[in-house]
Parts: structure tokens; C-alpha cells; sequence
């Protein structure tokens, strides 16, 4: 997630507990697959937390003062991962459905045609 | 039941496997190789066995090829279940091969086939986006239509396109759009046949996300069948940021007025003279 060349994550907050057995698999993915996660993605701020008690998840901080929160309780290191990495290739924008596929702000180049235009 | 259907779907298979065994040879294995459909390998298999065909009833080693539905039927079923669902979901709903969900896709491409896949989508990764690129420049009044995959884009200078996910870039990549297929400008338009070869369009891999969430909800009334289930598209956002092949026409410079500095001795010596 770029928009033009700026990475749009700022903080991944990863918080998971270290006695609850739904954490398992983010104890795990901070051992195995955060450190080259991190080196990765040096403009990413990864700030483990802990929270006891509660079931894991990963918070998402956006440059547009976006807040993504993904529960990972139950999951293994690998689909952390992925959702992690999701996280990172989104951009902060709210999720709703595409009204078109192509946004653009010159629609015309050799100018609209209208009923009246004759070549 | 099951046994009869796919004897059926056995002989239909084994019909077009002889018929074009002779012709197409190793193309198919190379199909085969590439599609993950039941219906490419089961005929691939067909033709390195082809003995087994006379063998149908007798033996013990027979087995049925068709796992889950065969093509054939899995079409018409699904015009019949479609009654109740949304009308986008029809493409998405009836694409089901036997072939699978996204865990069996994971397979490890060689450099060459990522080259090769991703040519024939439409695109060509050049290589990360680095922080010395000027990339993003001002408008230009150019235009290009490019197909990414089956889908086709107008696209100018400055413009987002989302297409399906592509596979083997990431994010901040840079990328060749290189299936052209017209080029045009305020004075000139360049049409393909079907593209324009030696033409190129710049873009950038901004995002790779998902689409909201949309529920395929199937029923049946009065029959106690009624299934739900959601899906989210992965989508990839692409910046597009330089087209090439077609002449741009010149944006003539906005003149700066020229400013004329003049000394204003002749007030100073008026001034001087009124008070005498």
C-alpha cells in the first residue's frame, strides 16, 4: 500500500497474551516470522503489546487516520502472516464496494461526443 | 448412479482424447500443466493410458476420474440454483472446476513461467520503485486502451485501474502494461491490429486489497434449502503513470509577465521643487 511511492501503514500493533491458549500461533509468529517480517518493512513500526487475558489481535494505524483491527485467536504463524501482510498492502480506505474500476479525473482526451458533434 | 455417470463422462473423454490425440500431441500436456481443470487431466491421462479404455467393466484397478461433477452437468445444475442470487455472482458461482480453492494454487514458479504467466495476462514487473524515480508527472491529454487479463481499460496519464490480482508483483512495484490495443491524442488516434506492437503503458502497483464482502445467499422455497456464503475479490490497484508509442503534444509554457523596473528620479526632483 503506496500511494504515489509513500507507504500508507505507520504502526502495526501486535498484542497477544502469554498464558491464553487462542495465542498460540501469535507467540509463535513473533518468534518465527516477525523479526523478517520487520526488516522487511523498515518504515513499519511494530509494537508488541500485551494484553492478558484477551484473545490476539493486530491493530493497523493508517496516514489517513485509519484503524484496521484483525482478531487472530486460534491461527497459525502462517495466516498471521498473511493478514499481516495484508494489512501492510492495503491502503487505509474504508471497504466498500467499488462503484467503478477505473477512477479517473480526465475522463476525455479528444473531447466527449455529444449527438451535436459532427466529425 | 455415480458409476454410470462417470463411465459416461469416461467414453465422452476418451471419444475426444483418440480424436485429438493424433493432432494436438504435446500441446496437451502442457495445457495440462498449466490449467488445474479435472477435465485436462483426466483426458491427459486418458492418453498415456489409452488400454485402460477396453478394460472398463473387467477390472479392479478402474477408477472413476470424475470426483465431483463434470462440466457438463455442473452447468446446467447451476442455471437451475441460480433463481434467488444476486446477478454478479453468476460468473463466480459457476466457475467451479473441481479444481480448487486457493490452497492447491500455491505452486512455485520458475522466473520463466512468472514471465510467461504474467505476459500473457498482459503485464511485465520491472522491479521495485525507487525513491530517485520521477515517475508521477503532470497531466498529458494522451490516451490509451489496454487489456489487463479479459478486462479492458481507457486509461490517461495519473489514473487508478483496479484489476484482478496480479500475482507476482508487490506493492511499490513498477509495471509494463503491454497488450495496447489503441492509442490516441488530441490530433492523432493509432489503432491495433489487435495491438500495437512496440507501445507500452507505465503503471505502478499502488495496493493489493480486498473488495467488501458480498453474500451469495441460495434457496430453495418450500424445499428447506437455503445456503449462505460470503466472498471478497482480491483486487490490485495500479497507477498509471507514463503511456509511450503515440506523439504527446507540446504544453506550451505559461509566460511570466516581465517585470520593468524604473527609477523614479524625475518624482524626487518634483517633490524637491513644490516646497520652494
Amino acid at each position: 500500500m503506496a500511494l504515489r511511492g509513500v507507504w500508507q501503514l505507520q504502526k502495526l500493533v501486535v498484542s497477544y497474551c502469554n498464558w491464553g491458549g487462542s495465542s498460540r500461533g501469535i507467540r509463535a509468529f513473533m518468534e518465527t516470522e516477525l523479526p523478517a517480517f520487520q526488516e522487511k518493512n523498515p518504515q513499519l513500526e511494530i509494537v508488541p503489546e500485551l494484553i492478558r487475558g484477551q484473545h490476539p489481535h493486530l491493530k493497523a494505524f493508517y496516514k489517513n487516520k485509519n484503524q484496521r483491527v484483525v482478531c487472530v485467536k486460534n491461527m497459525t504463524p502462517d495466516d498471521i502472516l498473511l493478514h499481516a501482510t495484508r494489512l501492510r498492502n492495503a491502503l487505509g480506505r474504508k471497504v466498500v464496494k467499488l462503484k467503478t474500476r477505473h477512477v479517473t479525473k480526465h475522463p476525455s482526451v479528444q473531447g466527449t461526443w455529444s449527438t451535436a458533434l459532427k466529425f | 448412479m455415480a458409476t454410470r455417470r462417470c463411465l459416461h463422462a469416461l467414453r465422452h473423454h476418451a471419444a475426444a482424447a483418440v480424436a485429438v490425440r493424433h493432432s494436438v500431441g504435446r500441446s496437451f500436456s502442457a495445457l495440462a500443466s498449466h490449467s488445474g481443470g479435472s477435465l485436462s487431466r483426466s483426458v491427459l491421462e486418458l492418453e498415456t493410458t489409452p488400454f485402460r479404455i477396453g478394460h472398463l467393466g473387467a477390472s479392479s484397478s478402474w477408477r472413476c476420474y470424475c470426483s465431483g461433477k463434470t462440466p457438463e452437468d455442473e452447468g446446467s445444475e447451476d442455471e437451475y440454483e441460480e433463481s434467488e442470487e444476486e446477478e454478479g455472482e453468476i460468473d463466480e458461482v459457476s466457475d467451479g472446476e473441481i479444481a480448487a480453492g486457493p490452497g492447491l494454487q500455491k505452486r512455485d514458479y520458475t522466473p520463466e513461467e512468472k514471465e510467461a504467466v504474467a505476459n500473457e495476462i498482459g503485464y511485465k514487473v520491472i522491479g521495485p520503485l525507487e525513491r530517485s524515480d520521477r515517475v508521477f508527472k503532470p497531466y498529458e491529454p494522451v490516451f490509451a486502451v489496454v487489456q489487463v487479463g479479459s478486462h479492458q481499460f481507457k486509461v490517461s496519464n495519473r489514473d487508478c485501474i483496479f484489476t484482478e490480482r496480479l500475482k507476482f508483483c508487490e506493492v511499490n512495484d513498477k509495471i509494463i502494461l503491454n497488450k495496447v490495443l489503441l492509442l490516441g491524442s488530441p490530433t492523432q488516434t493509432i489503432v491495433g491490429r489487435p495491438n500495437v506492437p512496440d507501445a507500452a503503458v507505465h503503471a505502478v502497483v499502488e495496493e493489493h486489497a480486498l473488495d467488501a464482502k458480498v453474500i451469495i445467499f441460495k434457496k430453495k422455497r418450500r424445499k428447506n434449502y437455503r445456503r449462505t456464503k460470503g466472498h471478497r475479490q482480491e483486487l490490485t490497484k495500479l497507477r498509471i503513470t507514463d503511456i509511450q508509442g503515440i506523439e504527446k503534444p507540446e504544453i506550451p509554457e505559461p509566460k511570466k509577465p516581465v517585470k520593468i523596473k524604473v527609477k523614479r528620479d524625475t518624482d524626487k526632483q518634483e517633490k524637491v521643487a513644490v516646497p520652494a
